[in-house]
C-alpha cells in the first residue's frame, strides 16, 4: 500500500493512514430474483478506479448506480463477473470502507460525537487514537462546537458532515458516497462539495461517489462515468481536467459548461430528457 | 457554521413580564405540581361547601373531609390493598414488557411469523379481556394472580404493537453501515436495534401503563381477593360509601405514581427524546 496523502497532514501523521484502495470490475453483471421474475439491474460493466482516484457514477434513476455501490463494497455479490479491491477478490463486506447515504442514517439516540465513535466500539479500535481523529474530522468539517449534540437538533447539512465523519473516522482505504448531498440546499451543497474535496486532497482516500447532478460530479470528480439504464451500463467515461481546489462558481472554467454539456448531450441520447 | 447565531439571539432575548413568570411555573415540574394540587383544593373545597349547604346525606355522598379523613385513619388497610394492586400493575406490566418486546423483534424480523401471526394477536387485541377472566379463577382460583394475568393481557398488545413498528422502521441501509463495521448479532441488536426502536417501545409501555392501572381495579373487582378494587367491592357490600371514594382516591394515586414513573424512566432511557430542538 502506497502513502499517498500529504506527509504534514494532521489527518495522517503520528498514526498509520491508509491510502486509498484500487476497485477493479471485469463483466460484473447484478440480477436480483430467477426465472420470470428476474430482474437485470445492472451490467456487464467494467471499472478500473485507482488507489486515491474520485470518481463520480452519474445517470438516470435506475440505472445501477447503487447497486454498483453496493457491489463494490461486497454488500452485494456479483451475479457473473468479479470485482476486486485491492486485487482481492469481494466475497464477504468490505470493513474498510465508509459509506454516506442520502439520508444520514445517524442514529438519534447517540451525540454526534457518539455516532462517530460507535466505529470505535464496534470495531475495538483505540479509543484515545479514535477519538483524536474524530476530533479533527469535527474540526476540518465544522462541527466542533456540535459533538454533544443530538442528530435532531442538527441541520440537515450538519447531520450529512457528522455520517461522513463517522465514515472517515476509522481512517478506510475507500469512500463510497451514494447521493450524499441529495437533501440538502444549493447553498449548503456547494460549501460541503468544498469541505469534502479539500478532506479529499488531505486524505486521498478513493472516493466512489453517486450523483445526480451534473454540477456535482464535475466540481468534485477525477474522472466521470456516465450510465444508461436498462440495464445499467456505463456510456461513457468524461476525464476532468479542472485544478483543484475547484471554485464555489464552476462556470469560471469554460472547461466546466463543456464537460457539462458533454454530458447532457449523453443524456439527450440516452432519453434521459424528454423536452 | 452560522446555524446557531439565530438560536442564540432568540435565547438571548430578555422576558420578564409577570405573564411569563407564570408560564415558566406552568412548565417547571414542581411549578405545575403546584398549581395542580391548588384547582384540586379548590374543587374539593367548593364540594364541601355544597355538600354542606345543601346538606346531603353523607352515607349516601360523602364530603370530601369525610373520605380523606379515611385516608388517615385506615391507611393502613389502604395502604395494604394499594401496595397488593401496584405489585399486580408491576407483575403483569413486566410479564406484558418480556414477553412482548422478544415477540416483536421476531415478528419484525421473520416475514412468515408476521403472516402467521398477525391475524390471530389482532383477533386477540379485540377481544375483551375482562371475558378471560372467569376462565382464569376456574384455572387458578380467585387471587392475584388471575388480576396480574389480566394486567399482562390489557398492556401486552399496545407494547408488542409499537414495538413491530418500532423494530421494523428501523432503514434497512443502516444495516449496511453496520455490516460494514462488522457487528455481530448481539451488537446488532443492543447497539442498532434496540435503541433505535425505543421510541416506539415506551410510547406502546406508555398505553400499556395506563391500560394496565385502569385493567387492574376491574381485574381485582371479578378476580382477586386483595387490591383496591377488592377493598372498594367489600365497601360496596357494606355501603361503606367513604371507603370507596377512599379507595377511588388512592386508586388515582397508584396511577399517577405509575405514569410519573413512565415518564421518568422515558427522560432517563431516552435523552435526546426530549432536548429542546
Amino acid at each position: 500500500m502506497t502513502e499517498n496523502a500529504s506527509p504534514n497532514s494532521a489527518l495522517s501523521s503520528g498514526q498509520t493512514s491508509h491510502a486509498g484502495a484500487s476497485i477493479v470490475a471485469t463483466n460484473m453483471t447484478k440480477v436480483y430474483g430467477s426465472g420470470d421474475a428476474a430482474f437485470h439491474a445492472l451490467g456487464p460493466i467494467d471499472l478500473d478506479i485507482k488507489p486515491g482516484e474520485f470518481v463520480s457514477l452519474i445517470g438516470p434513476s435506475g440505472c445501477g448506480k447503487s447497486t454498483t455501490l453496493l457491489m463494490a463494497s461486497g454488500l452485494e455479490p456479483c451475479t457473473t463477473g468479479t470485482i476486486k479491491v485491492d486485487g482481492k477478490a469481494l466475497t464477504k463486506p468490505l470493513s474498510e470502507v465508509g459509506i454516506v447515504f442520502q439520508d444520514h442514517l445517524l442514529l438519534d439516540f447517540r451525540t454526534a460525537m457518539n455516532n462517530v465513535m460507535l466505529q470505535q466500539e464496534i470495531r475495538g479500535l483505540d479509543k484515545a487514537q479514535t477519538r483524536a481523529r474524530a476530533d479533527m474530522l469535527f474540526d476540518r468539517l465544522g462541527l466542533s462546537h456540535a459533538k454533544d449534540r443530538y442528530p435532531r437538533q442538527l441541520s440537515g447539512g450538519m447531520r450529512q458532515r457528522v455520517s461522513i465523519a463517522r465514515a472517515l473516522v476509522h481512517d478506510p482505504s475507500m469512500l463510497l458516497m451514494d447521493e450524499p448531498f441529495g437533501a440538502l440546499d444549493a447553498i449548503t451543497r456547494t460549501q460541503i462539495r468544498h469541505d469534502l474535496e479539500m478532506l479529499w486532497l488531505e486524505t486521498r482516500k478513493t472516493v466512489l461517489f453517486i450523483t445526480h447532478s451534473i454540477e456535482e460530479a464535475v466540481g468534485l470528480s477525477d474522472r466521470v462515468l456516465v450510465m444508461s439504464n436498462n440495464p445499467g451500463r456505463i456510456v461513457e467515461e468524461i476525464k476532468i481536467d479542472l485544478p483543484r481546489p475547484r471554485p464555489a462558481h464552476l462556470g469560471e472554467y469554460p472547461e466546466f459548461s463543456a464537460y457539462a454539456e458533454r454530458i447532457y448531450k449523453i443524456f439527450a441520447k440516452l432519453g434521459v430528457y424528454k423536452f | 457554521m452560522p446555524d446557531h447565531a439565530l438560536t442564540k439571539v432568540v435565547a438571548a432575548s430578555p422576558q420578564r413580564s409577570l405573564w411569563h413568570s407564570v408560564d415558566r411555573l406552568r412548565q417547571s415540574f414542581v411549578g405545575s405540581a403546584i398549581i395542580a394540587v391548588l384547582s384540586v383544593a379548590a374543587l374539593l373545597g367548593l364540594w364541601e361547601l355544597l355538600a354542606w349547604a345543601y346538606d346531603v346525606p353523607r352515607w349516601l355522598f360523602p364530603r370530601p373531609s369525610d373520605f380523606l379523613n379515611r385516608l388517615v385513619t385506615d391507611w393502613q388497610m389502604i395502604g395494604h390493598h394499594a401496595l397488593a394492586t401496584s405489585v399486580t400493575i408491576l407483575k403483569g406490566f413486566g410479564l406484558g414488557v418480556l414477553i412482548a418486546v422478544p415477540l416483536a423483534l421476531a415478528i419484525a424480523s421473520v416475514p412468515a411469523l408476521e403472516r402467521g401471526l398477525y391475524p390471530v394477536i389482532v383477533f386477540l387485541n379485540i377481544m375483551p379481556k375482562t371475558v378471560i377472566g372467569p376462565i382464569l379463577i376456574v384455572w387458578f382460583g380467585i387471587s392475584p394472580l388471575v388480576a396480574a394475568l389480566i394486567v399482562f393481557l390489557m398492556c401486552f398488545f399496545p407494547i408488542l404493537v409499537d414495538a413491530i413498528s418500532g423494530f421494523k422502521s428501523i432503514d434497512p441501509r443502516l444495516f449496511y453501515i453496520s455490516r460494514t463495521m462488522g457487528a455481530s448479532s448481539l451488537q446488532g441488536f443492543f447497539k442498532f436495534r434496540l435503541p433505535a426502536a425505543m421510541p416506539h417501545i415506551f410510547s406502546g409501555m406508555r398505553i400499556g401503563v395506563v391500560k394496565a392501572v385502569e385493567g387492574v381495579i376491574v381485574a381485582e373487582f371479578i378476580a382477586s381477593n386483595a387490591g383496591i378494587g377488592f377493598m372498594i367491592l367489600q365497601a360496596s357490600a357494606y355501603m361503606d360509601v367513604s371507603l370507596m371514594f377512599a379507595g377511588l382516591i388512592a386508586a388515582a394515586i397508584v396511577a399517577l405514581a405509575f405514569n410519573s414513573l413512565m415518564s421518568i424512566a422515558g427522560r432517563i432511557l431516552m435523552p435526546w427524546a426530549n432536548t429542546a430542538y
